[in-house]
């Protein structure tokens, strides 16, 4: 045993809202499977899988300005805008796509650096400063895609949208119908591609000073400044991390749609709907307890909500409504922590 | 190939045994099976061709946006049609889910229910771009999608529409003909337009400004965006009124019931006005036509859905289908409306009076629509 705790393990004690997403998630998504004519299969995981991407990339950009308290109300709109860029630049040669999704991920992070920076030093409330950028972002997207469209790479667009094994046999790697490759040849790319930056960024993020006090400042922000704790650079970064995850969204969503479309209706839908899966997730809107891995579980729980509505037969126009209760009653689990409360000052953390 | 090696790779990771055949639709030559229905959209437009299966078939509507009462009728027309006696037999399995304007959600559940099984899939597109996978998938599945009302910019699958651009023309031509009974060649129209960069929005505009600018002229069009919605119409035109102070004749793309309130309210006198195909519109058309308010009325109609399922099932049964479908405009004016027959002074100003096509054998009206409980459609 390590004397440690691994990170994981850490989280789900100090958060118990993420555990119970994390059991909701998969019971949710065990019945839907048993449920589907074809559930447990591969073609049923890529389409959940890439459903979900766009949506769980966001709802990861808002849990860090919201583990500082804040909002930020400009993620729909920074993925719709590096939608728009991703669908000029991702195509061409392997070097002039590989520049285009660079091109698109530096984009929407110098746009959460503007955030970042205008909250900071113009000494704006977060949720003011980010509707504003937000609407300076629609604004961008529209100038470089007015009308939907665009292009992106055909064999991009169709591997990373698989699994890997259409990923090797598009690009010919090697033989893809190898016997070893066989038992992780199901796996569906954007997956991998989730748990890569899921695990790959945030973790490591959160265990720098700079992370801890993202969640100092959520906690108690005159307790972090009083402690010395780098503040304006937390938020700087917090910002900046949220609209490189925003990007990586659009990235995605025009490599899955393979164009752009500068739809403000959408990037608002995006925009709530993040802010729902950080609830779901175990993440408070008040700030220092929570991350975006459980976003990462409350944003599935929104999409596999929806798988429902494929597979049973409810009126379609009860839908919403019956959405909208399974949604209340998934935040509202999170309040069991309450019920254990020893002192009640602690319900005002 | 890829299907191939799909299939062998998802046969050897799960042991799922489904039967890939990668056909889709062959290009064929025309005619169509039933042209008086699906009629081509122009002289070029190619026909598509499935090979046929047997029925019942599983049939989705994928609605994108939901909440406004164009879309509540439409689906509300997807339920009670595929209830119709004609329907009924070929339909095993019927189900309607909207996503929202949520472009991953819609290409998810069209992927959802190929995954599961259905023969065919309807749907308002959520954006023109987007569906090249879900296409290549639906082809290889032989699945039949078919986009109608918002369609996609691809000519690889079947679709249903009216011709927004007819329709556009159809209006000013109505307009230049009310004015010139009047003595007028040349004045000021306002033009309230719908939701931007829409391609709805797009072709009705080009078809009016078309059409007069072809005609006598000079013709000052004021352009005013009201969103299709009677609340942002009553408003923007209330607002032209006060900056221009009167107009020779209106065109309307939506929200005509609030133009024609904004024109009362600011005492504007009755002018030829083209519009949409709101009870409300043409409940006042037909109070105020005598005073000078003639107008015609033309509709996109939420019976669309009907066509495009009844096309689905066409296509599915191996009949001859033109790629593009053209319904025809459902059109009225001052002369044609009939209280009971075209519009029901007795029903809300916000339903949508077009729903039926009789050369479809789509006989589900307005008010029967209207007057089914959600228990009854059931």
């Amino acid at each position: 045993m390590n004397a440690r705790p691994s990170p994981v393990l850490a989280g789900v004690r100090h958060n118990p809202g993420f555990a119970i997403a994390l059991v909701l998630f998969g019971a949710l998504y065990l019945v839907y499977n048993m449920m589907h004519p074809r559930g447990f299969s591969g073609a049923v995981l890529i389409q959940n899988v890439n459903e979900s991407v766009a949506i769980v990339f966001l709802a990861m950009a808002q849990t860090v300005p919201v583990l500082m308290g804040g909002l930020d109300l400009s993620v729909g709109a920074i993925m719709t805008l590096t939608n728009c860029i991703a669908s000029e630049l991702v195509i061409g040669t392997p070097g002039q796509i590989a520049f285009g999704m660079a091109a698109t991920l530096a984009s929407g992070t110098a746009f959460g650096l503007m955030n970042g920076l205008i909250v900071v030093y113009g000494r704006l409330q977060p949720i003011i400063a980010t509707l504003a950028t937000g609407a300076i972002a629609m604004g961008l997207a529209l100038f470089i895609r007015p009308k939907p469209g665009g292009r992106v790479d055909d064999d991009i667009s169709w591997a990373l949208t698989n699994d890997l094994y259409e990923l090797v046999a598009t690009y010919g790697w090697f033989d893809a119908d190898a016997g070893w490759f066989q038992p992780v040849a199901w796996i569906p790319v954007p997956l991998i591609i989730l748990v890569v930056i899921a695990f790959g960024v945030w973790l490591p993020f959160r265990r720098t000073v700079t992370g801890r006090t993202i969640y100092a400042i959520g906690s108690a922000e005159g307790a972090a400044f009083m402690s010395g704790l780098p503040i304006e650079r937390a938020k700087i970064a917090a910002f900046t991390l949220a609209g490189f995850f925003a990007s990586c969204g659009g990235l995605y969503l025009a490599i899955q749609t393979s164009s752009g479309n500068a739809d403000i209706t959408q990037a608002g839908a995006y925009t709530l709907n993040s802010i729902a899966a950080v609830v779901i997730g175990g993440t408070s809107l008040l700030g220092g307890v929570g991350g975006a891995i459980g976003s990462l579980v409350g944003a599935l729980i929104l999409r596999v909500i929806s798988f429902y509505f494929r597979i049973l037969s409810i009126d379609p126009l009860l839908q919403p409504l019956v959405e909208g209760v399974v949604l209340l009653t998934a935040v509202s689990l999170g309040v069991f922590r309450t019920l254990q409360v020893k002192n009640r000052l602690d319900l005002f953390r | 190939m890829r299907a191939i090696r799909m299939t062998t790779a998802a046969l050897a990771a799960f042991m799922v045994s489904t039967t890939l055949s990668f056909a889709g639709p062959q290009i064929v030559s025309g005619p169509g099976a039933d042209p008086e229905c699906f009629a081509p959209w122009s002289a070029d437009t190619k026909y598509m061709q499935w090979p046929a299966k047997s029925g019942p078939f599983k049939i989705a509507v994928v609605n994108g946006f939901v909440g406004n009462t164009w879309r509540i009728q439409m689906i509300k027309t997807a339920k009670a049609f595929a209830e119709d006696p004609s329907m009924k037999d070929k339909i095993a399995e019927f189900k309607v889910v909207s996503t929202g304007t949520d472009a991953p959600a819609q290409l998810g559940a069209i992927e959802d229910f190929i995954n599961q099984g259905f023969d065919a899939i309807v749907t308002i597109a959520v954006s023109p771009d987007g569906f090249d996978r879900v296409i290549r998938l639906a082809d290889r599945n032989n699945v039949v999608l078919v986009p109608f009302d918002n369609v996609l910019d691809t000519d690889a699958v079947m679709q249903v529409n009216e011709d927004q651009l007819a329709m556009g023309r159809t209006w000013a031509e109505f307009l230049v003909k009310e004015l010139a009974a009047q003595g007028k060649t040349s004045g000021k129209i306002l033009e309230v337009r719908g939701l931007p960069g829409n391609s709805v929005d797009r072709d009705r505009s080009i078809g009016i400004h078309e059409v007069f600018d072809a005609n006598g002229g000079p013709w000052e069009i004021v352009q005013v965006v009201g969103n299709w919605d009677d609340g942002t119409a009553q408003k923007v035109t209330a607002d032209a009124i006060a900056v221009h102070g009167q107009f020779d004749a209106i065109a309307v793309q939506g929200g005509s019931t609030g133009v024609v309130q904004a024109m009362l309210d600011a005492k504007h006198p009755m002018v030829p006005i083209a519009g949409e195909s709101e009870n409300g519109f043409r409940k006042l058309v037909a109070q105020h036509a005598g005073d000078g308010l003639k107008g015609i009325s033309i509709g996109q109609s939420p019976g669309l859905v009907a066509i495009a399922m009844k096309a689905a099932v066409a296509a599915l049964e191996g009949n001859v289908m033109p790629q593009l479908i053209s319904v025809p405009l459902p059109v009225a004016d001052y002369t044609t409306l009939k209280d009971g027959e075209n519009f029901w002074s007795n029903l809300p100003d916000n339903f949508f009076t077009v729903n039926e096509f009789p050369p479809c054998g789509v006989n589900v009206s307005g008010p029967a629509i209207m007057a089914q409980s959600e228990a009854d459609v059931k």
